[in-house]
């Protein structure tokens, strides 16, 4: 350890000399990188995006759940009590006739006259009832299964896209992180082979004078790091302003689309795409390293 | 200190460097290995590096058994040998004192020191003055004292140097040889290769071992008049 602490200086003049060495590729190496972090940095915000739209219809998933005829006003009060206490139940109301009546009004507008037509409101008492889509087959049978409630409509179909399109988003996610983390690996250990390859005749020396291979092998460990990190740096800088501009220009045009807070982004991304390439860029040398060493 | 027993060495393209060479070198000793360019000299000391392996017998140096099996062991072997290489090994791009220091980096020296004790080597071989020089920018003969200058200045306890008097004038190879030899002490056991026997003849208190097509032909000790 003590022969680590005498020799940082040296580290980082010889990382920097094996950078200089081979100058343009590194320099190409450093934007090849960037450029793959950056993509996944926009998957990465797409996939934000797309969990905050999907929180949001998750949030609006919704059953209703109707009373039998002979339940008493105190009965459908404790039908409520009891579906919200079911797991996965985000919230659960009465909605009584003359609520019910209300919305069809509002949503049928001035075609609402129709309801004249009715002597008595037509409109049934029901439950309504927010759930958590992941838990949808338990909550239908908990539901089902309590006294007083005849029908459950559970929009099924719906959920169930909804479910579907969460697992698809976060799907897509992980592909591109394994895309990308394997893709930067190859190059990056690929570069790091090339500069031992470059250095042969001063690794064997050093051998031969009884270094050990942890000393001779850090500068390029510290190489790999640098050169990914500054990578990371180049795609944060270039998501980060990418958002900052697509909520400007774009951000009020697609007012269809929940857009999460645009803090809540970059904010992500700076954290992310460093702590990334650092972790790449590390596990990338010593794969390089590792597979001369095997040589 | 050094102990080899029925050693011999094969190539791997079949090539029978060493036959059968058994001997013993005490601590402190300057040995001279003499013998015609493809005698066997160098490949003697590549076994005593490490850098190869005896495919028979048994050869231990410093304590160490030099076996494929140790090579973790005879990497750490290796900080305690100084090494003068027939082609330097001086790395390049680099100045003198940094070739020097190069040397000691990793054997837990303060930096301080490592410096001091690198400018003394190169005091020491006469290159005080180009410590600051690029190794390419280097005669020869500079060049040499630059690697004796590496050699030394991690205070080893076992010198080699193969063929130091290779491509050397008379004067020059004696000053060389002289140097070499200033460093042997009580704990510091010097051995050179060369072929040049003429340069050695008067030498005294040192060993000669003379090797011809592999096989040690004659072994004698000196002893100052």
């Amino acid at each position: 350890m003590k022969t680590f602490f005498y020799n940082i200086g040296y580290f980082i003049k010889e990382t920097g000399r094996i950078i200089g060495l081979n100058l343009l590729s590194n320099l190409f190496s450093v934007i090849g990188t960037g450029l793959i972090l950056f993509l996944l940095g926009l998957a990465v915000t797409g996939a934000n995006i797309g969990n905050n739209l999907v929180d949001m219809l998750n949030e609006e998933a919704e059953i209703n759940a109707y009373f039998s005829n002979d339940i008493s006003l105190a009965g459908r009060k404790e039908a409520v009590e009891n579906i919200n206490k079911i797991y996965g139940v985000r919230s659960a109301r009465l909605v009584d006739e003359e609520e019910a009546k209300t919305r069809m009004e509002n949503i049928l507008g001035e075609e609402a006259k129709i309801l004249e037509l009715f002597d008595e409101n037509p409109f049934e008492a029901f439950v309504e009832i927010r759930i958590n889509v992941d838990e949808m087959e338990s909550i239908l049978e908990n539901v089902k299964s309590l006294d007083g409630i005849e029908f459950v409509r559970d929009n099924k179909d719906v959920l169930e896209k909804i479910k579907d399109i969460t697992y698809v988003f976060k799907a897509l996610g992980y592909l591109m992180i394994a895309a990308v983390g394997i893709t930067t690996i190859i190059i990056l250990s690929h570069m790091i082979r090339q500069g031992i390859y470059n250095n042969r005749e001063q690794i064997n020396t050093l051998r031969l004078l009884g270094s050990p291979g942890a000393f001779i092998g850090f500068p390029y460990v510290l190489t790999g790091i640098l050169l990914t990190l500054l990578g990371g740096v180049l795609a944060t800088v270039s998501v980060v302003f990418l958002i900052k501009t697509a909520y400007e220009s774009i951000g009020n045009v697609i007012l269809f689309i929940p857009m999460p807070p645009r803090k809540n982004l970059i904010d992500n991304m700076i954290i992310l795409l460093p702590s990334l390439s650092f972790i790449l860029g590390l596990s990338g040398s010593l794969f390089g390293l590792s597979s001369v060493r095997k040589k | 200190m050094i102990i080899a027993q029925n050693v011999s060495l094969i190539y791997p393209d079949k090539t029978q460097a060493l036959y059968d060479v058994s001997l013993e070198i005490k601590p402190g000793e300057l040995v001279y290995i003499t013998g015609p360019s493809g005698s066997g000299k160098t490949s003697f000391l590549k076994l005593l590096m490490g850098m190869e392996y005896p495919t028979a017998g048994s050869l231990s140096v410093l304590g160490q058994p030099m076996e494929k099996s140790n090579f973790g062991r005879i990497q750490i072997l290796r900080r305690k040998i100084g090494p003068v290489f027939q082609e330097f090994k001086l790395i390049e791009g680099r100045t003198a004192l940094e070739n020097v220091m190069m040397g000691m980096r990793f054997l837990g020296i303060k930096p301080k020191q490592m410096r001091e004790q690198a400018h003394e080597a190169l005091e020491k071989v006469g290159l005080g003055h180009k410590k600051y020089s690029k190794v390419e920018n280097l005669s020869w003969g500079e060049s040499q004292r630059v690697a004796i200058a590496r050699a030394v200045a991690r205070k080893p306890s076992l010198i080699l140097a193969d063929e130091p008097t290779g491509n050397l004038d008379y004067d020059n190879a004696i000053n060389i040889l002289k140097l070499l030899k200033s460093f042997q002490k009580e704990d510091t056991t010097v051995i050179i290769t060369t072929h040049a026997t003429h340069l050695i003849s008067n030498e005294q208190n040192a060993t000669f071992i003379h090797v011809r097509n592999g096989r040690i032909t004659t072994e004698r000790r000196s002893v100052a008049v």
